[in-house]
């Protein structure tokens, strides 16, 4: 037994060997409900926009939604903090190996989760097997009426019909200012970018940067006795940590 | 040797055509130049006959090998096709169990490819040239070919006849 | 008692065994020759106007709604969020389910050498390959581009990418393309002789052409046999591991995904033994209807088939009962927040009686009736009960698959699924099914006659002592 002692066997299994390299925190605490972060999420994003009667089906393609619950029986109720809920970007995703088209893949550069919208056939596997359900599925083609169509972003792909999408972090600001960052021969800073969720978020509830690096804020905010990461109990290992107080 | 002729003889009871094909070997008849084609398969001990030679079970063995191989470059082979191996959910590139599955569809599907493909050899199918054929036999009737000297037939027809032959007719290779 | 009437009451006896069984009943075979190709060739006009009504319902249900579904997207259908499978892959498992009754028939029955397979091993054969044919649309409607489903396919290709081997949809691709190639080409070996018997009694036209070609030159000769009769032998032992793993894998597809109630190890032969459950249902169903109408029929397919295939049915029923309580008590004990809301959702949420009929069709009417041998006699009676198993077993299904996907980890998405244009398309393939079906029994001879000549032969009845019995013997 003497190889068994308490630390080793707590380090094995219940902590990620490798914290990955983006995350993200959100602090419920400051957390309004604004919606600012699914606004900006749709705009740079490209997020179709399926209309009131798809919406209420349940089909809108948001990226990330605020998520709260009622509490309680009437007249007793509680409204719960909002949540607002994205894709976790998990170190062991369980969306990835089920893919049978390879369009769900882990980034070994990014330690993000990609989805290749160009090999996805559609078989919807990985939405069911999203712990987190933040996976959206392109049911329809979303016509985009003028002008609006005047205001995609370049950077991102708009998707067709038939295919899987979620959220990236904004892979193409990850991109950009690593490029930007390389040809100036430096690392990418603490705070030099955000994805637009967190640009947006107006009481700062949403903060982003290396997770592998102790001196970043999102790192200092993770360690916080207030962190939690969602379904921790499952191993999947996610890259957002909530904070939440009581 | 004067010419030979190709005869046919119909039987409807396996026993008759037991007694026939001994009839026809004492009559001098050998082994190679006697054939029959039955309606429902027959053991070749019914008619006293050696064992028929099949090369299905090994070109099924072939296959199997084959399989294996096909299922095992998938396995081993496809996924460091990729400049960077492509990682999902931390599974090891090459994933434990899942190259059982993978293995054993492949040995089962080209093992059983080839067991298909193995009658078509051995039987040479399709063929739709003329043949020596009697369509009882499709009936669940016996035929028994054999070749005869020419200018025995009516002792062999006889001899057929006496044993129970339904008909005794010249072997002629007709489109069947 | 005199010796005379005791020899009488024997040949009663044996006049008796006679009338119900069809290996001690021969016939020679030219007659039952006439008698497949007769059952073959006559239809009536009733044949003609269901046959048109199911293509009018396979073109407008099936082809139609689903060039519209291509065309427009995937929302057509009810599947949502959190259940992105829906009725599509109910019918996939369903279909699947349905296509192993024929292996399980004429391959484990053939292994086993039950001499009752004989005279409708082929109709169960054919019920494999059409119910796998349904199978492969069910998933290739499921697919949101489905424009693309040949990427699935392992071959080179110059995107450069292969299939994900770790996905158990990979494996489902592999296994089913495996077992529709294998039963296939199980269906059509011991087809050849009795191509080659229609060939021979068909005078000229189209069929001639037709049986000529498929018959492959067939004659019967001892090298043709022998490389028949092995290859059939390899088949029936090598296709038995092949139909397992592919329900086997189906389930997997549920049980590898990190859901409440998905996430079980007792799926795989659990679901082995629905398929068992729902296939030996339909092949009674399609007995029964075969038998009563169908031309000679009643001589090949007899009370003693639904009695055998009924006491099938009883253990397969039991079995699945079993498999049934493992599965529950376990997901019951484990305590877990979501697979107790799951179940509990299973009982008492909106679709909870689905719950209690699955349960009563499944089990409680299969034992209530199959247990008595009279009743499990009567075609009509077995049919029926075969019916009422379908129904519990697609329910079954679709309590796995869209009701459990209903419940997740993340309560804020948890919403019912409504089906839309899933109803035409899946109403689609049971009409093409039966279409297959009803035009194949008019192409092909649906009762081995070789066969069932071959086991009548086998049979004999031998007296010991004072008593007649029956003896088989092993001609194989």
């Amino acid at each position: 037994m003497a190889n068994l002692d308490k630390e080793s066997a707590v380090s094995v299994n219940l902590t990620n060997p490798e914290e990955g390299k983006w995350g993200m925190v959100i602090d419920r605490d400051l957390c309004t409900g604004c919606q600012a972060c699914v606004a900006a999420c749709a705009m740079e994003n490209n997020l179709a926009f399926v209309g009131e009667e798809l919406s209420g089906n349940g089909r809108s393609m948001h990226w990330i939604r605020i998520e709260r619950f009622w509490e309680g029986e009437y007249p007793e109720v509680k409204a719960t903090p909002f949540e607002p809920t994205m894709c976790q970007q998990c170190g062991y995703a369980p969306c990835e190996p089920v893919c049978p088209a390879y369009a769900t893949v882990h980034s070994q550069d990014q330690q993000l989760n990609l989805q290749v919208y160009n090999r996805c056939v559609g078989t919807r596997y990985c939405g069911n097997n999203c712990p987190y359900q933040v996976r959206s599925f392109n049911w329809f083609d979303y016509e985009r009426p003028e002008p609006l169509n005047n205001q995609f972003n370049p950077d991102v792909t708009v998707r067709r019909r038939g295919v899987m999408e979620k959220c990236t972090f904004c892979i193409q600001r990850i991109k950009r200012a690593e490029d930007t960052a390389r040809a100036e021969g430096r690392e990418v800073a603490d705070g030099e970018f955000a994805p637009a969720c967190a640009q947006a978020c107006p009481a700062n509830a949403i903060v982003f940067g290396r997770v592998d690096k102790p001196e970043t804020v999102v790192s200092q905010l993770a360690k916080q006795a207030r962190g939690v990461k969602r379904l921790e109990e499952l191993g999947t290992f996610p890259h957002v940590t909530y904070l939440k107080a009581g | 040797m004067a010419e030979t002729l190709s005869l046919l003889a119909v039987f409807s009871d396996l026993e008759p055509a037991a007694d026939a094909m001994d009839r026809l070997r004492a009559l001098g008849v050998p082994e190679d130049h006697l054939n029959v084609i039955s309606g429902i398969p027959l053991n070749e001990a019914m008619l006293g006959r050696k064992q028929q030679h099949s090369n299905v079970p090994k070109i099924a063995l072939g296959g199997a090998v084959l399989g294996f191989l096909v299922g095992s470059a998938l396995v081993f082979g496809t996924p460091y096709n990729y400049p960077v191996p492509i990682q999902v959910g931390r599974q090891p590139i090459i994933p434990g169990p899942p190259s059982f599955i993978v293995l054993f569809e492949l040995t089962m599907l080209i093992m059983l490819l080839s067991t298909f493909l193995g009658v078509f050899l051995d039987s040479y199918f399709p063929s739709y040239r003329p043949k020596q054929y009697v369509a009882d036999v499709s009936d669940g009737k016996i035929a028994i070919f054999f070749a005869c000297p020419e200018d025995q037939k009516d002792k062999f027809s006889q001899a057929m006849t006496a044993l129970g032959a339904e008909k005794v007719e010249v072997a002629e290779a007709k489109p069947l | 008692m005199a010796p005379e009437k005791q020899h009488e009451e024997h040949a009663h006896g044996e006049e008796h065994l006679r009338e119900t069984h069809l290996m001690l009943d021969p016939k020679p075979r030219g007659e039952m020759n006439a008698m497949v190709m007769e059952a073959m060739h006559y239809t009536t006009w009733k044949f003609w106007v269901v046959a048109a009504v199911l293509a009018v319902i396979v073109a407008v249900g099936l082809f139609y709604s689903w060039g519209v579904m291509i065309a427009e997207g995937l929302g057509l259908a009810g599947i949502n969020r959190p259940s992105y499978w829906g009725i599509f892959i109910v019918n996939t498992v369903f279909w699947i389910g349905i296509s192993h009754a024929g292996t399980f028939i004429s391959a484990i029955l053939r292994v086993f050498k039950a001499e009752f397979r004989r005279p409708f091993t082929r109709a169960a054969e054919l019920m494999t390959t059409f119910g796998l044919m349904q199978a492969g649309f069910s998933i290739f409607m499921h697919m949101g581009r489905v424009w693309l489903a040949y990427w699935l396919f392992p071959y080179p290709n110059q995107r450069l990418i292969w299939p994900n081997l770790h996905s158990p949809l990979t494996w489902d691709v592999l296994a089913i393309t495996t077992y529709l190639l294998a039963s296939t080409m199980y269906l059509f070996l011991p087809l050849i002789p009795d191509l080659a018997m229609a060939r021979d009694r068909t005078e000229g036209g189209w069929r001639k052409v037709a049986y000529r070609i498929l018959a492959l030159g067939f004659r019967g000769t001892e090298g043709e046999w022998k490389h028949l009769r092995l290859a059939m032998n390899i088949f029936a032992f090598a296709i038995i591991p092949v139909m397992f793993s592919v329900h086997t894998i189906v389930s997997w597809d549920f049980a590898a995904a990190t859901r409440p109630g998905w996430s079980s190890t007792i799926f795989g032969p659990y679901f082995v033994v629905g398929a068992l459950h729902s296939g030996m249902g339909a092949v009674v169903i399609v007995l029964a209807i075969v038998r009563g109408t169908m031309k000679n029929m009643k001589y090949f397919i007899r009370a003693e088939h639904f009695e055998a295939i009924g006491k099938l049915m009883l253990i397969i029923s039991m079995t699945w009962a079993y498999f049934f309580f493992n599965d529950y008590i376990v997901q019951w004990y484990g305590g877990d927040k979501w697979t107790n809301i799951l179940l509990h959702f299973h009982e008492a949420g909106p679709l909870g009686f689905l719950w209690f009929l699955m349960l009563a069709v499944n089990i409680v009417i299969p034992w209530a009736v199959l247990w008595n041998k009279k009743w499990r006699s009567n075609p009509w009676i077995v049919g029926i009960v075969g019916l009422l198993i379908n129904v519990g077993m697609w329910i079954e299904r679709y309590i796995i698959v869209p009701i459990s996907l209903t419940i997740n980890r993340t309560p804020f998405t948890w919403s019912l699924y409504k089906p839309g244009i899933e109803i035409p398309l899946g109403i689609g393939t049971l009409a093409l099914f039966i279409l297959l079906y009803m035009l194949a029994s008019k192409f092909i001879p649906l009762v081995p006659a070789w066969e069932v000549q071959e086991g009548q032969l086998a049979h004999r009845f031998t007296k010991y002592g004072r008593e007649t019995v029956v003896t088989v013997s092993e001609l194989e």
